[in-house]
C-alpha cells in the first residue's frame, strides 16, 4: 500500500517528520518497508525571475537572459521560446542534479557564458512531456527551491500490509491508525451532494439473486456526464500510487478506492440492458469478456453482476468489456457494493485474475462504508465530469449486517499480556480504535468494533488491539514461571550429532542439497526396474523439472555436488550429507522419511604438500571411515559381504554392510557408467548408511577392561595363500585359536608379483601375545604361535613362507 | 718426584685444556690415568722412596689424581655441552615451511547454527521435537487457523502433492503435532526443513526454520519478550537490541515481527538493514485459541506463545552471507570456511 504524507496530512493532523510518522506506523504494525523522498536533492533548483531576455549573438534558436534568483543575478542561455521577462521560472543553479543524474555546470554555449539551466517540468521529473520550459506563478518567493515552493515535497510511504488489515488499504485507513494512536479523529474528504430532482430509483433499479454473497448494493445514477481527461492534479496523485489514468470518471472511482479502501464500479448505463442491475451466480461455464478484453467461462461460484439480460461485470473483481465507459458515455450508473470475501477470492484465484478491487474485496471490505464512497464518488464525477446526481440511493441491502458486540474481561487481557491496565484505561484504547465501549456490571467490556475491523471477531482480537495500541515496548519483559519440562535429546537426536562429528573428525565436508531431484536420477543411478527408489514422490507444481521429485537417495546429490566441485578445479573432496530421503508408501499413508548418511571420496588422499608423496583415495579409505564410525558407535557383529549390492558400485569393489542379519549399508567404488553420466572423471569412493537402523544398534553399554601390565611379544607369519581366501577368513582363523593370550592379529604386509606364483598372493600377519597375569615365557608362546600356524595351514590351507 | 708430579700435573691440565671433544678428553684420562697412564707410572716409583717419604707423596699423588679427575669431568661435562649445542645448531629445520595438516573436515553452516540455536533453547528448558516434512493440509495450515481459502494462505507460496499432503512451508505443524500428543506443560523446539516454491538471492525453495512453542498456566506475552531477548543476546551479543513490533500470524494473537540491532552497523543505518538499524529474524506471537481448540486444549486454563526463526536469515547474518544461494550451491571452497 502506497500513501504519502502530505495526503495524509489531509485526513489526520499530526505534528511528526516524515522519520517519525514511519516509525510509529511500523510500531503499529503498518510495516513501512520503504520511503521516498519526492523532490528530495532538489533544492539547488529555486524560483527566480527573468529580468532581461535577448536574442543569442551566435545561435537563431537560444537566448541570453539575466535571471534573479534572490541572491544576485545570473547570465543563463536558454532554448526555449516560451517564455518573456517578468516570467517567474525555475532555475536549476549550478551543482544542481536533475532526474537522471544530470548535473548542471557552469558552461560556454557558443561562446557566451551559462550560469544555470531554465527547466522544464519533463526536466524536473514533474511531467512525461512538456513543451518549453515551466513558467511558476507569480509573487512566490525568489531563490525559495521550486519543489517547497509548490508544495511538491514530499514522502512516499510504501507500506507492508499484513492481510488481516483490509481496513488499512487506504488512505483514510492508515490516517485512522494514526489518529488511534494520537488520540485524535480523522477528516473524511469532503463529499457534497448536489440532486437533480428525477429520483434515482425511476432511472434504475437493483435486485440481489444471491444475498448471502451479496449482502449489499448500492448505486447511484449519473447523467449528462462528459468524459475527458483528468485534472492534473488527479493525474499526478494517481501516478504516485502507481495507477495509470484513462478517464475522469474511472479515475474518481480509483481515487476514491484508494482514499476510502472501497472499490467502486462506473457502468454506462445507456449500455445496461433495462437499466437494470441483477446480482446472481453466473451458469456454470457461462461466458463473459471482462474489460481486459479476455474470453472466461464461468461457473456456479463465481458471482456476476447482470442487466436484464446478460452479465456486465464479475462482481468485485473486473467489469465486463460490454458496459465499461468510453469516451461517448454520458449516463453513469455508479456501483457501490459488498461482496463476500470467500467467493471474490476464490473466483479471482481460479480466474488467474488478481485486482485492487478483488484484494480489498476478499480481505474484507467495510459493508458500513458503501454509502461513504458512492457519496464521495458521486460528488467527484459530478464536479469532473459535470453529471447531475439523481436525487436518492438504490441501496439493496436485505439483512443490515452489523458488527457484533465482544464481551472483554480486562483480567484476561492484563493476565494474557503480562500488563496491568484499568477497566476504563483499556475502555479508552478500545474507544480510541472508533470501538463502542460499554462496561458491564460483571466487570467486563462490551465492545463493539467499527464495522471496517472485520478481523476484530473474539475477545483476543480486542485484546491483541489493546497490546498494539497501547505498544508492545510497554509491556514488561519477564521469564515464565519455571515449569522444568525439558527432556533430555533422544538417542536418535543426539546420535546425529555424534554421527555428523565423527565424519567431520575424518575431514569430511558436510553437504546440504535440496531434498527434491530430477525424475531421471534413478535412470542415472541404473537402478533396476523394480527398485522401490524408483518411485519417487512427485510434486504437483514443480518450479523446474529438474527438482520435480522427492529424493529416495542421497547418492545423486552427492555426485552432482561432486561433479560442480571438481569443475571449480577442488579436485580432492570427501563429502558427506545426513539427511532425510522421501519414501513412498500405501495410499492414504504419510510417506516413510528417514534419515540416510552418504559420502563420498575422489582425488588424494592427503592435502598437496612438500613432504610427502600423494596416494589417491581408494575402496579402503571409505571402507576405514565406516570402520571406525561402526566401532566409536559401538555397533557390534558387523560384516562386509561381498555380494555387489548396487548396480550402482563396481560389482569387484563393493560390498554391502550387514550388522547380524540387518544390512545397514554398503561401500563401493562407484560404476564407471555411472561415474562418466555424473561427469566425473576420476574414480569415486561411496558409502552409504542407514541412520535409523544404526540408532536402533547402537549399543549404549560398553565393557572397557583394564589394560595389562605384563609386556607383549609378537610373531610374524609369512604365507602364500590363494587369490581367491578372503583375508578375513585368515584374520578369523588366527582368532579361532580363542586363546586369551591373543591380544591382535594385523595384516602388515600384502605382496603379489615377482617371486610369487601366478594366483597366489604372499600376506604377513603379526600376532601380538600378552596375557593379563603374567609374563609368558618364549615356551609358552611357541606353544601357541605353532597352534596358530597349524591351524592356518590346515584349516584356510595357505602355505607358510 | 714432587717435581715430577708437579709437572705431571700441569702437563695433564694442559692436555685438558687442549683437548678438543669428548674423545679427546678420553684419551687424556688414558694417557695419565689410565692402567699404562703417566701417573700410575710415576705410582710405581714410589717405592723406591724412603719410608719416611711415603706417605706425604702418596698424598701428593693422590691430589694430583683428584685434582686431573675434576679438571676431567669439567671439561667433560663443558664438552658434552658444546656437543649438544653443536648438534641442536646443526639440525635447524625451517619452520615456516607449512606443517604436515589433515583435511579439515566441516559441518555445514545451516547444521551449526542449528545446532547452536537448540543449545542455547536447551539452556532455557525448551526439548527438541520434530515432525514430518511432507505434511497434510490440516496440520500445516487448517489446524493452525489457515482456514482454506483464506488469503493468509497467499503469504506461503505451498508445493503439492497429493491427497491434501504437501511439503510443509514452516516448522509450525510441529506444534500441533505436539500438543496433540502431549499436555501442557509444553516446551519445546522444532528445527527442520521447510519448502516454499519461491527462487531468487533472498529467497530459496527450500530452507530452514526452527519453530519454539511454550503452552503453561499463566503464560504471559512478557515471558515471551524475555525469552526472545535472553535468546537474541546469547545469539547475537549480550547488547543487542531486540524490539518487538505488531504484526500478524493466523496461528498467533497477539502477534509480533521481532527486530534485533543491525548487527552490521549496530542500528545507525546501512545497506543491509535497508538504513533502518533493524532487522528482522522472527516472527512470534500468543498461541491463538483457534490453535488450541484444535489440539483440544482449554484456552481457557492454559496461555503460551510460539515463535519461529528462519536459519538462513541467522547464519546469513551471523557470517556476513549476502546471497542464500552460496548455502545449497556446496562448494567445498565456502564449506571449509567454516
Amino acid at each position: 500500500m502506497k500513501v504519502t504524507y502530505n495526503w495524509l496530512k489531509e485526513f489526520v493532523d499530526f505534528d511528526l517528520t516524515p522519520e517519525q510518522l514511519a516509525d510509529l506506523l511500523t510500531m503499529l504494525g503498518l510495516e513501512v518497508e520503504a520511503m521516498e523522498k519526492l523532490g528530495a536533492g532538489m533544492d539547488d533548483v529555486v524560483v527566480a525571475i527573468v529580468e532581461e531576455k535577448r536574442q543569442h549573438p551566435n545561435a537563431d534558436k537560444l537566448s541570453l537572459c539575466r535571471v534573479n534568483d534572490g541572491s544576485g543575478v545570473l547570465d543563463v542561455v536558454c532554448g526555449a521560446q516560451n517564455f518573456q521577462a517578468g516570467d517567474t521560472v525555475a532555475l536549476a543553479r549550478i551543482g544542481a542534479v536533475l532526474p537522471g543524474d544530470f548535473r548542471i555546470k557552469r558552461s560556454k554555449i557558443r561562446g557566451e557564458e551559462s550560469c544555470g539551466m531554465l527547466c522544464s517540468e519533463k526536466e524536473l521529473g514533474l511531467a512525461e512531456e512538456s513543451a518549453g520550459i515551466m513558467i511558476l506563478p507569480g509573487g512566490l518567493k525568489l531563490g525559495q527551491p521550486v519543489f517547497e515552493a509548490l508544495g511538491l515535497k514530499d514522502t512516499l510511504f510504501e507500506i507492508g500490509l499484513t492481510p488481516n488489515r483490509a481496513d488499512c488499504l487506504s488512505a483514510a485507513g492508515i490516517a485512522r491508525e494514526i489518529a488511534a494512536k494520537l488520540d485524535t479523529r480523522i477528516t473524511y474528504p469532503p463529499a457534497v451532494i448536489v440532486e437533480v430532482s428525477e429520483a434515482a430509483s425511476d432511472m434504475i433499479s437493483v435486485t440481489i439473486e444471491d444475498s448471502d454473497l451479496c449482502p449489499r448494493y448500492a448505486a447511484r445514477y449519473i447523467s449528462g456526464c462528459r468524459i475527458a481527461p483528468s485534472p492534473e492534479w488527479l493525474v499526478k496523485r494517481l501516478n504516485a500510487l502507481g495507477i495509470r489514468s484513462i478517464s475522469n470518471v474511472v479515475d474518481v472511482t480509483n481515487l476514491v478506492m484508494m482514499e476510502l479502501g472501497h472499490p467502486l464500479h462506473a457502468f454506462d448505463c445507456d449500455r445496461l440492458a433495462g437499466r437494470r442491475i441483477v446480482v446472481r451466480r453466473a451458469a456454470e461455464d457461462e461466458p463473459f469478456t471482462t474489460l481486459d478484453s479476455q474470453k472466461r467461462t464461468l461457473t456456479a461460484d463465481d458471482l456476476v453482476i447482470c442487466d436484464a439480460e446478460r452479465p456486465v461485470a464479475l462482481a468485485g473483481i473486473m467489469g465486463g468489456e460490454n458496459s465499461e465507459i468510453a469516451d461517448t458515455t454520458t449516463n453513469i450508473l455508479l456501483e457501490s457494493a459488498w461482496f463476500r470475501p470467500a467467493a471474490i477470492r476464490k473466483t479471482s484465484k481460479r480466474l488467474g485474475l488478481h485486482t485492487e478491487s478483488s484484494h480489498r474485496f476478499e480481505r474484507g471490505a467495510d459493508i458500513g462504508g458503501v454509502i461513504r464512497a458512492l457519496d464521495r464518488a458521486a460528488a467527484l464525477i459530478a464536479e469532473l465530469a459535470g453529471g447531475s446526481v439523481a436525487q436518492g440511493i438504490v441501496d439493496a441491502y436485505p439483512g443490515a449486517c452489523e458488527p457484533m458486540p465482544i464481551s472483554l474481561r480486562p483480567e484476561r487481557a492484563n493476565q494474557l499480556i503480562g500488563i496491568d491496565l484499568s477497566r476504563t484505561e483499556i475502555g479508552r484504547i478500545l474507544s480510541r480504535l472508533e470501538c463502542t465501549v460499554l462496561e458491564q456490571p460483571d466487570g467486563a467490556l462490551r465492545v463493539t468494533p467499527p464495522s471496517y475491523r472485520v478481523d476484530i471477531e473474539r475477545e483476543v482480537d480486542l485484546i491483541e488491539e489493546v497490546a498494539r495500541l497501547n505498544g508492545f515496548d510497554k509491556i514488561p519483559t519477564t521469564m515464565p514461571k519455571a515449569r522444568v519440562v525439558s527432556d533430555r535429546p533422544s538417542a536418535h537426536q543426539r546420535m546425529q550429532r555424534v554421527v555428523r562429528d565423527i565424519l567431520v573428525a575424518h575431514g569430511m565436508n558436510e553437504i546440504i542439497n535440496f531434498s527434491f531431484t530430477a525424475p531421471d536420477a534413478a535412470d542415472k543411478l541404473l537402478l533396476a526396474t523394480g527398485d522401490p527408489r524408483r518411485t519417487a514422490i512427485r510434486l504437483a507444481n514443480p518450479l523446474i523439472e529438474e527438482q520435480s521429485v522427492m529424493r529416495t537417495s542421497l547418492l545423486p546429490g552427492l555426485l552432482e555436488t561432486m561433479a560442480r566441485n571438481v569443475n571449480f578445479r577442488s579436485l580432492d573432496l570427501k563429502l558427506f550429507e545426513m539427511r532425510r530421503i522421501y519414501l513412498p508408501t500405501g495410499p492414504g499413508e504419510m510417506p516413510h522419511e528417514p534419515i540416510c548418511i552418504a559420502g563420498a571420496f575422489t582425488g588424494s588422499r592427503e592435502r598437496e604438500g612438500w613432504s610427502h608423496a600423494r596416494g589417491a583415495v581408494d575402496f579402503y579409505d571409505a571402507k576405514g571411515v565406516m570402520e571406525n564410525l561402526i566401532e566409536l558407535l559401538n555397533i557390534g557383529g558387523v560384516k562386509w559381504v561381498a555380494d555387489s549390492p548396487e548396480a550402482y558400485y563396481h560389482p569387484g569393489k563393493s560390498c554391502s554392510i550387514v550388522a547380524g542379519r540387518e544390512r545397514i549399508g554398503s561401500v563401493g567404488e562407484i560404476h564407471p557408467t555411472v561415474q562418466e553420466s555424473f561427469g566425473l572423471e576420476r574414480p569415486v569412493y561411496c558409502f552409504e548408511l542407514d541412520f535409523e537402523k544404526i540408532v536402533s544398534l547402537v549399543r549404549q553399554k560398553r565393557t572397557v577392561t583394564a589394560p595389562s601390565r605384563f609386556p607383549d611379544s609378537t610373531r610374524d607369519i609369512a604365507m602364500l595363500a590363494p587369490d581367491d581366501l578372503p583375508a578375513e577368513k585368515i584374520i578369523e582363523c588366527v582368532r579361532n585359536v580363542k586363546a586369551q593370550e591373543i591380544e591382535q592379529v594385523e595384516i602388515f604386509d600384502l605382496y603379489r608379483g615377482a617371486g610369487i606364483p601366478e594366483g597366489f598372493r604372499s600376506i604377513a600377519v603379526r600376532v601380538r601375545y600378552r596375557s593379563y597375569e603374567r609374563t609368558l615365557t618364549d615356551e609358552e608362546i611357541g606353544v601357541l604361535h605353532g597352534k596358530v600356524v597349524e591351524n592356518l595351514v590346515t584349516k584356510v590351507k595357505v602355505s607358510i613362507r | 718426584m714432587r717435581e715430577q708430579l708437579e709437572r705431571l700435573k700441569q702437563e695433564a691440565l694442559r692436555a685438558i685444556g687442549e683437548a678438543s671433544g669428548e674423545d679427546a678428553l678420553q684419551e687424556v684420562r688414558v694417557r695419565f690415568l689410565g692402567r699404562k697412564g703417566e701417573l700410575t707410572a710415576l705410582m710405581k716409583g714410589l717405592g723406591a722412596l724412603v719410608p719416611e717419604e711415603r706417605p706425604a707423596v702418596g698424598q701428593l699423588v693422590n691430589s694430583v689424581r683428584d685434582e686431573i679427575e675434576t679438571g676431567l669431568e669439567v671439561a667433560q661435562q663443558a664438552a658434552r655441552e658444546r656437543a649438544t649445542i653443536e648438534r641442536l645448531q646443526s639440525e635447524r629445520i625451517d619452520v615456516t615451511l607449512p606443517g604436515r595438516r589433515l583435511a579439515i573436515g566441516t559441518k555445514h553452516p545451516i547444521t551449526q547454527v542449528v545446532e547452536e540455536v537448540c543449545d542455547i533453547f536447551a539452556g532455557l528448558g525448551f526439548s527438541v521435537a520434530e515432525g514430518p516434512e511432507i505434511e497434510h493440509d490440516w496440520y500445516n495450515f487448517e489446524a493452525l487457523n489457515f482456514p482454506p481459502e483464506h488469503p493468509a494462505r497467499d503469504m506461503q507460496d505451498t508445493f503439492f502433492v497429493e491427497d491434501n499432503l504437501l511439503l510443509r512451508t514452516h516448522t509450525s505443524p510441529v506444534q500441533v503435532r505436539t500438543m496433540l500428543k502431549q499436555k501442557p506443560p509444553v516446551r519445546i523446539i522444532a528445527p527442520g526443513t521447510v519448502y516454499r516454491c519461491d527462487s531468487d538471492a533472498t529467497h530459496s525453495p527450500m530452507f530452514h526454520q526452527i519453530e519454539g512453542l511454550m503452552v503453561d498456566k499463566g503464560v504471559t506475552f512478557g515471558d515471551l519478550k524475555g525469552i526472545l531477548t535472553v535468546f537474541t543476546n546469547q545469539l547475537f551479543g549480550q547488547k543487542t537490541g531486540v524490539r518487538l513490533r505488531p504484526s500478524f500470524f493466523p496461528f498467533t494473537e497477539p502477534s509480533a515481527e521481532v527486530d534485533i540491532a543491525c548487527v552490521i552497523c549496530g542500528g545507525k543505518g546501512c545497506r543491509v538493514c535497508k538504513n533502518s538499524g533493524w532487522l528482522e529474524i522472527l516472527g512470534a506471537g500468543m498461541v491463538d485459541p483457534e490453535v488450541y481448540r484444535h489440539v483440544n486444549y482449554d484456552a481457557e486454563e492454559i496461555s503460551g506463545f510460539a515463535f519461529g526463526m528462519g536459519i538462513e536469515r541467522i547464519a546469513m547474518l551471523k557470517y556476513g552471507i549476502s546471497d542464500m544461494r552460496l548455502l545449497f550451491e556446496n562448494d567445498v571452497r565456502f564449506l571449509r570456511q567454516f
